[in-house]
C-alpha cells in the first residue's frame, strides 16, 4: 500500500490518453486523494501524441512529483518523445501493450516490474474497437490501484452517455476487461492506494488558468481584452464564456497591443479590467504599462510564462520573464509583480493583482507559469467571502470643486474620477503632467511626480501577508522559491526538516517592489541558502542582491525551462550545505610540504 | 442647456506654431461639439502622439494623449465600456497611417460608434520634419534629402478599401464646411473618418498641400456627388493627391448597428440577474 503515487501515460492522437487522465483524477477527487495532473502534447496542431503525468496522494501536495511509480506505454515511439516529462526509473512499474517477456525500449535502465498486457487486443474483443484502449487501461488501474470501480465507471459512463448505448456497452465492457486482467496479474510491487477519508465537502478540480480568470470574475472584472497566446489563452476562453453573465465584456484585438490599449481605455472609463498574454505579447504590451504607469491607470496584465526569448518553448514552464516583469520599462517606472504558487493560490494572488491595481492606480504583472496555468488540480473549496475587494478612491463633492486628477498627496495617489462623472474632466496622458493633467517639462514637476509615483507602492512593501515563511526561525539554511517551483522547495523543506535539518523557506508572492525588510529579517539567521527558480540565469537570485546584503552563502539553483527541478535536485544541495557547516567547526589543516 | 464653443475651449495653450492648420481644425471640433450639445464630462477625446495629438489638452472633455499610435485601440475600449459617452479619435497622419495602421482596419470593421479625425500634413512636425506615410514621392526632408522613393498612403482609400461608412475629407481653410463635417460624423452612429488637409507651415508644403488647390478646392455636394455610392466614392477618393475635393465620400444609407449596440444586446440577453460573482468558484466543485 501507498500515500503516493505518481502514473505516467502516453499514447497516438484518438487514443483517448487525457480523457482516460481526467477520469482517474475525477475518481480519485471523489474518493477524497489529493491530485495534480499535468498534460503534454506533441508539437502537432491536431491528432499528435499525448501524455498525462499524474499525482495521487493521500495528503496534501504542492508539486507534480517526477519519477513515474507506474508507467503506461500505449505504443513505445510516442511515451518516449516524452522522455523529460515522463521519467521512468528503476523503481517504476511498466505497463505496455507489447509481447511477454520483450525487451523494453529503455536505456540504462531495468523496471522493478514489467506488466505486458494486450490492451488493444481487449479492446477490440470487448468493445469492437481500439477506441476504448484508454477504458481498458482505467480498468487495469482500478484494478491494480484499487481505486473505485464504482466512481470510474461512473465516469466512463458520463462520458458516453451521448453515444450510442453499444458504444456505451462497449466501454463497459472494455473496463470490466482490464479490470478482470489486474486481478488475474497483480503487480509485483503492490501499488494500491491507502484508504482516505471523503472530504466534508466536495474538492474543485480546477487548472490555474481557469482558476486565474475566475478569480478575476470575484475580484469584479468587468472588461478583458486580448489576443490568443499559449498557454494563456484558457483564460480569454473562460472569460469569452463567463463574463458576459455579470455584465462584462471580452473583446478580441487585432493584436497584443490593441489588447491592452483596450484594456487602458476601459479602465479610464471606470471599469475593473485585465488583460493575459505570454513572453512575445508581454514584449508588445511594454509601451502600454508604461503608459499605465505614468497616466496612473489600474490594470491587471498576467503573463503565464513560457520558455522564451522569442517563440521559445511555447508549451513548457519557465521562470524567465521577471526582469522582464521588472525592468522593461523605460523610464523610472516602479510597478508590482505578484506570482501565485499553485491553483489554490492564483485565486488569491489574481484577487491581490486586482486589489493593489486599483488601491495603487497602477498596472499590476501577474506573472503565472506554464505549469501552475495548465495543471488542474485536487483543492479544498475556497470561500470567496474571505477576500477583501479593493474599489479605486473615486474623488468626493468637495475635491471635485477644484478637481486636480494627479493631486499629490500624502500617501502619493490621488482620487480618479471617470469619464461621465460632471467635475472630474481631466486630461491622461503619456507625457509628464503636472497636478491637474496639463502637459509639462519641468524638471521640477517631473521629479515630484516620480516620487509620487514611486511612493505610493511603499505600503506593498510592507504586506507581509504576500509573503510565506516555512520552517524553522532561527534556522542557518534558508531557502527562497517563487512560483511553481515553491511547491518543490516546499515539499524539499518538509523532507530535510523530518531528516533533521535545520530549514526554513521564504516564499514572495510580491516579487517586485523588492521588500528589504522581509528579506533582510529572513536572512538574518540564514548562512547558507538557496534561491530556486526555473531560469538559466537566476533571476529572483540576482534581483534579491540587487536590493538586499544577502548572505555570503546564499547560492543560486536554477536552470531552464523544460528541465524540471525535483525535490532530489535540492536536497542533494542542502545535505551538501550541512556537510560543509561541520567541516567549517573545525580547521581543516592543509598538510606541510616538508 | 445650451453649449458654446467656449464651453469645449480649456485653458491651455495650444503648442503648434503660428499658422498651423490645427488651429482651424480644433476651431471646428469647438463648435461642432456646441452644435451637438454634449456637456463635456460627457464626452471622452483620445489621441495618440504627434503635434496634432495634443489636441484633446485643448478641449474641456476627458482627455486622453496617448502613446504614438495607439489612440483607436485605447478608444474602442472606453466606448465598449461606456457606450453612453460621445467619444472623439485624433491623431496626425504618421499616427493613424504608419505607426497605427494596423488599427485603422479593425477599427472599420469593428465598427464601434466614434469619430476619428486625421490631421493630415504630410510630414512628421513634432520630430522636425521627416517623411510621414502621406509625403509626396520626391518629397524631400531631413530623413530623405534625396527625395522620398515611396508613393504616399491614400488614406480615403484605405478607409474605403477596408469597408468604412462614412468617409469624409475637410480643410481647416473652409471652417464651417469642416465643422460641418464634424457635426456629421458625430452624428453617424458607427466608425466615422475624417481626414483633414491641416497643412505643415514649418515642415510641410503648405503651398502645395492647401493654398494652390485652394482656389480649385471641389465641394462633393455642389459637384452632386452621391454619398451613397461607395464605387464613385473610390473613384474620387483615388484623385488623392492630385484633387482636393471636401466634403462626405461615403456615408452608409443604411448603417448597421455600431459595435457596442451589439455588445448591449448580448449583454441583455447573457446577464443573469441572479448570477454572483462569489458564486463563480463553485463551478469547480466536483459534481
Amino acid at each position: 500500500m501507498t500515500t503516493d503515487l505518481v502514473i505516467g501515460m502516453a499514447g497516438a492522437g484518438g487514443d483517448g490518453v487525457i480523457a482516460a487522465g481526467e477520469a482517474l483524477m475525477t475518481a480519485a477527487a471523489r474518493s477524497g486523494y489529493r491530485a495534480m495532473m499535468t498534460k503534454s502534447y506533441g508539437p502537432q496542431i491536431r491528432g499528435g501524441e499525448s501524455s498525462f503525468h499524474l499525482r495521487i496522494a493521500t495528503g496534501e501536495i504542492f508539486n507534480a512529483g517526477t519519477m513515474l511509480d507506474i508507467a503506461v506505454a500505449l505504443n513505445w515511439d510516442d511515451f518516449l518523445r516524452f522522455g523529460a516529462e515522463l521519467p521512468v526509473g528503476g523503481r517504476t512499474t511498466v505497463v505496455h501493450d507489447g509481447a511477454e517477456g520483450a525487451a523494453l525500449p529503455l536505456e540504462g535502465v531495468s523496471p522493478a516490474d514489467a506488466v505486458a498486457a494486450p490492451i488493444a487486443e481487449m479492446a477490440r474483443t470487448s468493445a469492437g474497437t481500439e477506441k476504448a484502449k484508454n477504458t481498458v487501461v482505467l480498468g487495469l488501474l482500478a484494478g491494480w490501484l484499487g481505486l473505485s470501480a464504482d466512481s470510474l465507471l461512473a465516469g466512463v459512463r458520463k462520458r458516453f452517455a451521448r453515444k450510442s448505448p453499444e458504444v456505451l456497452a462497449g466501454n463497459e465492457r472494455a473496463f470490466a476487461a482490464g479490470l478482470a486482467f489486474a486481478q488475474a496479474h497483480p503487480l509485483r510491487t503492490d501499488r494500491r492506494l491507502c484508504e482516505t477519508a471523503p472530504p466534508p465537502s466536495p474538492r474543485w478540480l480546477v487548472d490555474g488558468n481557469e482558476m486565474c480568470a475566475a478569480a478575476a470574475l470575484v475580484a469584479g472584472c468587468e472588461f478583458f481584452g486580448g489576443y490568443p497566446i499559449t498557454p494563456s489563452s484558457e483564460i480569454m476562453h473562460f472569460l469569452g464564456r463567463e463574463i458576459w453573465r455579470h455584465g462584462g465584456t471580452v473583446l478580441q484585438a487585432e493584436d497584443e497591443i490593441a489588447g491592452i490599449g483596450a484594456v487602458i481605455g476601459a479602465s479610464f472609463a471606470g471599469r475593473k479590467a485585465m488583460t493575459a498574454t505570454s513572453g512575445p505579447g508581454m514584449s508588445l504590451k511594454s509601451e502600454m504599462l508604461g503608459l499605465a504607469t505614468i497616466a496612473e491607470v489600474p490594470l491587471v496584465c498576467v503573463n503565464v510564462q513560457r520558455g522564451g526569448p522569442s517563440t521559445g518553448l511555447p508549451t513548457k514552464s519557465e521562470q524567465s520573464d521577471l526582469f522582464q516583469a521588472a525592468f522593461s520599462a523605460h523610464g523610472d517606472a516602479v510597478r508590482p509583480v505578484l506570482a501565485p504558487i499553485s491553483v489554490a493560490d492564483t485565486c488569491r494572488i489574481t484577487i491581490e493583482a486586482f486589489n493593489i491595481a486599483e488601491q495603487f492606480q497602477t498596472p499590476v504583472i501577474l506573472l503565472s507559469d506554464a505549469d501552475i496555468a495548465q495543471r488542474k488540480e485536487v483543492i479544498d473549496p475556497i470561500d470567496p467571502r474571505a477576500f477583501t475587494i479593493v474599489d479605486r478612491r473615486l474623488p468626493n463633492e468637495r475635491e471635485l470643486e477644484h478637481y486636480a486628477r494627479f493631486q499629490i498627496t500624502e500617501s502619493g495617489v490621488s482620487p480618479i474620477s471617470y469619464p461621465g462623472l460632471e467635475g472630474g474632466n481631466f486630461l491622461a496622458s503619456g507625457i509628464e503632467h503636472n497636478e491637474r493633467g496639463a502637459p509639462t517639462a519641468s524638471g521640477e514637476v517631473h521629479a515630484q511626480m516620480n516620487e509620487k509615483r514611486i511612493r505610493k507602492l511603499a505600503p506593498l512593501k510592507a504586506r507581509r501577508d504576500l509573503f510565506s515563511i516555512e520552517g524553522d526561525r532561527d534556522a542557518p539554511i534558508g531557502l527562497v522559491s517563487w512560483g511553481s517551483v515553491a511547491g518543490v522547495a516546499s515539499e524539499a523543506t518538509a523532507v530535510a526538516r523530518r531528516e533533521g535539518i535545520q530549514m526554513k523557506l521564504l516564499v514572495p508572492r510580491l516579487l517586485y517592489p523588492i521588500s528589504e525588510e522581509v528579506y533582510e529579517d529572513f536572512f538574518a539567521s540564514v548562512r547558507a541558502g538557496l534561491v530556486i527558480e526555473q531560469s538559466h540565469q537566476g533571476q529572483l537570485f540576482r534581483i534579491i542582491r540587487m536590493f538586499v546584503d544577502v548572505p555570503r552563502g546564499l547560492e543560486s539553483l536554477a536552470r531552464s525551462g523544460s528541465n524540471p527541478i525535483t525535490v532530489h535536485d535540492v536536497l542533494d544541495r542542502v545535505r551538501q550545505m550541512v556537510v560543509a557547516f561541520q567541516r567549517q567547526r573545525v580547521p581543516q589543516e592543509e598538510p606541510t610540504l616538508g | 442647456m445650451a453649449y458654446t464653443p467656449q464651453d469645449y475651449k480649456s485653458e491651455l495653450k495650444p503648442i503648434w506654431c503660428p499658422g498651423c492648420g490645427d488651429y482651424g481644425v480644433v476651431q471646428a471640433i469647438y463648435r461642432a461639439l456646441a452644435t451637438i450639445g454634449r456637456p463635456p464630462h460627457e464626452i471622452a477625446f483620445v489621441s495618440g502622439i504627434g503635434c496634432s495629438s495634443r489636441i484633446p489638452g485643448y478641449t474641456t472633455a476627458y482627455g486622453f494623449n496617448s502613446v504614438h499610435g495607439r489612440a483607436l485601440p485605447i478608444a474602442q475600449g472606453i466606448k465598449i465600456a461606456r457606450p453612453e459617452l460621445l467619444v472623439l479619435v485624433a491623431g496626425g497622419d504618421g499616427d493613424g497611417f504608419s505607426i497605427g495602421g494596423g488599427h485603422v482596419a479593425h477599427a472599420i470593421r469593428r465598427n464601434v460608434d466614434l469619430t476619428y479625425i486625421v490631421m493630415d500634413n504630410q510630414v512628421y512636425g513634432l520630430t522636425k520634419g521627416q517623411l510621414s506615410p502621406t509625403s509626396p514621392r520626391g518629397f524631400r526632408t531631413v530623413s530623405s534629402p534625396e527625395g522620398s522613393l515611396e508613393d504616399p498612403v491614400n488614406p480615403l482609400m484605405y478607409v474605403l478599401g477596408y469597408g468604412g461608412r462614412f468617409v469624409a475629407q475637410g480643410t481647416p481653410a473652409d471652417l464651417s464646411g469642416l465643422t460641418q463635417l464634424v457635426v456629421e460624423g458625430l452624428r453617424y452612429p458607427g466608425f466615422a473618418f475624417i481626414n483633414v488637409q491641416s497643412p505643415c507651415v514649418t515642415y510641410g508644403s503648405p503651398d502645395a498641400q492647401l493654398k494652390a488647390h485652394k482656389s480649385s478646392m471641389k465641394n462633393l455636394a455642389s459637384l452632386g456627388h452621391d454619398e451613397g455610392n461607395r464605387l464613385r466614392a473610390m473613384e474620387l477618393a483615388a484623385e488623392y493627391g492630385r484633387s482636393l475635393y471636401t466634403g462626405i465620400f461615403y456615408r452608409d444609407p443604411e448603417p448597421p448597428p455600431a459595435y457596442e449596440a451589439l455588445v448591449a444586446e448580448r449583454r441583455r440577453a447573457l446577464t443573469d440577474p441572479g448570477a454572483s460573482r462569489e458564486r463563480v468558484l463553485e463551478k469547480f466543485a466536483l459534481r
